[in-house]
């Protein structure tokens, strides 16, 4: 039980110093955020409820007032923001990810887990994201999707890298690594 | 870790947090129902109203959090001119600004341990069993306590991939970065068994 | 690394200045550091690290210039990797990949190095110092002090004319520590080795001390270190910590 209490709380310390590090360039020369990508990770490799409880932890500390969002955003005012229903989404999105990871439990390839993430990363959290837009800012599903389209593409690198991590972590640990 | 409430006093800072939680839910809901721009406009000024005891600089650290609604005010904005629905866009994005003045305020004149104070009371009337409050409670201890050590190890962990790349730093890094995390989530459970466990 | 090369290097610090986390470091040092062997020592704090960066160019000054052998080393980063290289304290915080090879050929590749050559550098190497068999081996299976070659092999691959050492035998045990010093000892190239470890530098060229940001001595090793040991005797047997 301590085990699990401190790699959940240890995974939701590593999304928020993603936030505070300097970007990484995720792929040649496109500077992006890896925070998000800190949510699909917890799933691959935390697994299904484990990666969902460190994302709720992180963004339960959001919400008491601590900067940790990318930026050094933090606070209630994100959730009443346009990006509430992408922060709803991350616990959900690494909940699916971390269960299509375990569930195709990947034998030493990185497409599976990529795959995972993708759904997990993309559909489902872009799902609750556009739907949290929409209702946020009343504007409708269509031109919400809209708006929403052009983070996609950073998002799908961001899964595929989620793959390649899982990968080279799943080597260097093997029995800690879910996916 | 630094929280954002802020350190200048105002009024605000006195009041106890779960009163200020439910008004701020209210008055989220109370804007659902704003539709034109004069109620919209009248709902700002009320909340910039509420910032002005604090002072200047407190009116500032205020604007500073509301600056990542900017990219989102030029994106919708820009969307209701191309569309000729302006006074829609406007209302639109008045309530936003509203709305998380008014949850910034909230943020801003609450203190991390109340906050706290306020779940660990909510928890117990939902009878939440005692053992679980005692875990979340060493839970967010951690990640406050180890957010900056992590922190810490991935800014040398760019600063190792500087000294050999001119590139800015890929991917690579975060295998060696959620490495550490996955590290010292082992040593800490073994000091905490150690300590009589959880 | 033609070890006939006698042609002096000339490291240079011309009036830096840095501040960092709001508080004045370097206010106007101007350094030479031109000897083949040049050791810095100094309290905690005293702005050794930020010298080492300084030096590397992973820290930009605020204003001022630092160049090696003419490179200005924070700016033009590309020829600063092939010229200066650095061991950090903790192999832990600068091992970036899995594997011993993997790690080795990183600053080979991004130095434009296809892989094939990489890898044929890295077991060239590897035979020279006699571990050949490390090459698939998976760093967290090796000791401290073996993590520590692996870093030192991998910067000497980059084949760099200065080295700058970062404490980097802090709490290696002795016999460790000895190796890896003969190993060090026997390189052409020139060092700039901060330390806590006096008996190391004895038979260096030039010491340097530094107190808060500023060169408090400069010299032999006969001039400077017993003047250092002098002093921090002398505040060890104080009993006040306010200056811890």
């Amino acid at each position: 039980m301590e085990r699990t209490i401190t790699l959940i709380a240890l995974f939701a310390a590593l999304i928020a110093a993603l936030g505070l590090v300097p970007k990484f360039d995720l792929a040649s020369g496109v500077p992006i955020t890896a925070q998000s990508m800190g949510f699909m990770l917890a799933g691959t490799v935390l697994g299904a409820k484990r990666g969902a409880l460190a994302a709720l932890l992180f963004l339960g500390l959001v919400a008491l007032g601590l900067p940790l969002l990318a930026g050094g955003r933090g606070g209630l005012g994100v959730f009443t923001g346009p990006t509430l229903g992408f922060l709803v989404g991350f616990p959900i999105a690494a909940y699916v990810t971390g269960a299509l990871a375990q569930g195709w439990a990947a034998k030493g390839g990185f497409i599976l887990p990529a795959l995972a993430a993708t759904v997990g990363g993309i559909v489902v959290l872009y799902g609750f994201g556009i739907a949290g837009f929409a209702v946020v800012t009343g504007k409708s599903i269509a031109a919400s999707t809209a708006i929403m389209a052009v983070f996609i593409p950073g998002d799908l690198i961001k899964a595929v890298l989620t793959g390649l991590i899982t990968q080279g972590l799943r080597k260097a640990r093997p029995d800690l690594v879910v996916a | 870790m630094i929280s954002l409430t802020s350190d200048i006093r105002t009024p605000w800072h006195g009041l106890p947090a779960g009163p200020k939680l439910l008004a701020l839910c209210l008055w989220t809901l109370a804007l659902t129902w704003v539709q034109v721009v004069p109620v919209a406009l009248g709902a700002c000024a009320a909340v910039a109203v509420l910032y002005l005891p604090g002072g200047v600089a407190f009116v500032r650290q205020g604007l500073r959090l509301l600056k990542p609604l900017w990219v989102f005010a030029v994106l919708v904005g820009g969307w209701h001119v191309v569309t000729g629905e302006i006074a829609q866009g406007a209302v639109i994005l008045l309530r936003l600004a509203a709305a998380i003045a008014a949850a910034n305020l909230v943020t801003l004149t609450t203190r991390l341990d109340t906050m706290l104070a306020v779940v660990e009371r909510a928890l117990a009337v939902l009878r939440v069993p005692p053992l679980f409050r005692k875990r979340l409670a060493l839970a967010v201890a951690l990640v406050i306590r180890f957010t900056p050590v992590l922190a810490q190890k991935g800014s040398q962990l760019v600063l190792a991939w500087r000294a050999r790349s001119a590139r800015r730093p890929g991917w690579h890094l975060m295998v060696p970065f959620a490495l550490t995390a996955l590290d010292d989530a082992e040593r800490v459970a073994d000091a905490i068994r150690a300590r009589g466990g959880a | 690394m033609s070890g006939t090369e006698t042609k002096t290097l000339a490291i240079r610090l011309q009036d830096v200045r840095l501040t960092l986390g709001g508080k004045a470091l370097f206010d106007g040092l101007s350094l030479g550091l031109d000897a083949p062997r040049v050791a810095v020592i100094g309290r905690n704090g005293a702005g050794k690290s930020q010298l080492a960066r300084l030096v590397c160019g992973l820290t930009e000054a605020d204003s001022g210039t630092v160049t090696v052998a003419g490179v200005d080393v924070a700016k033009d980063r590309k020829a600063a990797i092939g010229t200066v290289g650095i061991l950090f304290q903790n192999p832990d915080h600068q091992i970036i990949f899995p594997t011993v090879a993997e790690e080795m050929a990183f600053g080979l590749t991004q130095q434009g190095h296809t892989r094939a050559d990489a890898a044929a550098m890295v077991a060239d190497m590897l035979a020279k110092f006699e571990r050949a068999n490390w090459t698939d081996r998976a760093v967290h299976t090796l000791s401290q002090g073996q993590r520590h070659l692996v870093c030192l092999m991998s910067v000497l691959l980059m084949q760099p004319r200065v080295i700058v050492l970062d404490e980097p035998f802090a709490g290696l045990d002795m016999a460790t520590v000895l190796r890896l010093t003969r190993y060090l000892d026997a390189l052409p190239q020139h060092l700039v080795h901060i330390t806590h470890d006096l008996d190391s530098i004895a038979s260096y060229d030039r010491v340097i001390w530094m107190e808060a940001g500023a060169v408090q001595a400069d010299g032999t090793p006969d001039q400077v270190i017993p003047a250092y040991r002098d002093a921090m005797t002398r505040m060890g047997e104080r009993d006040d910590f306010a200056d811890l």
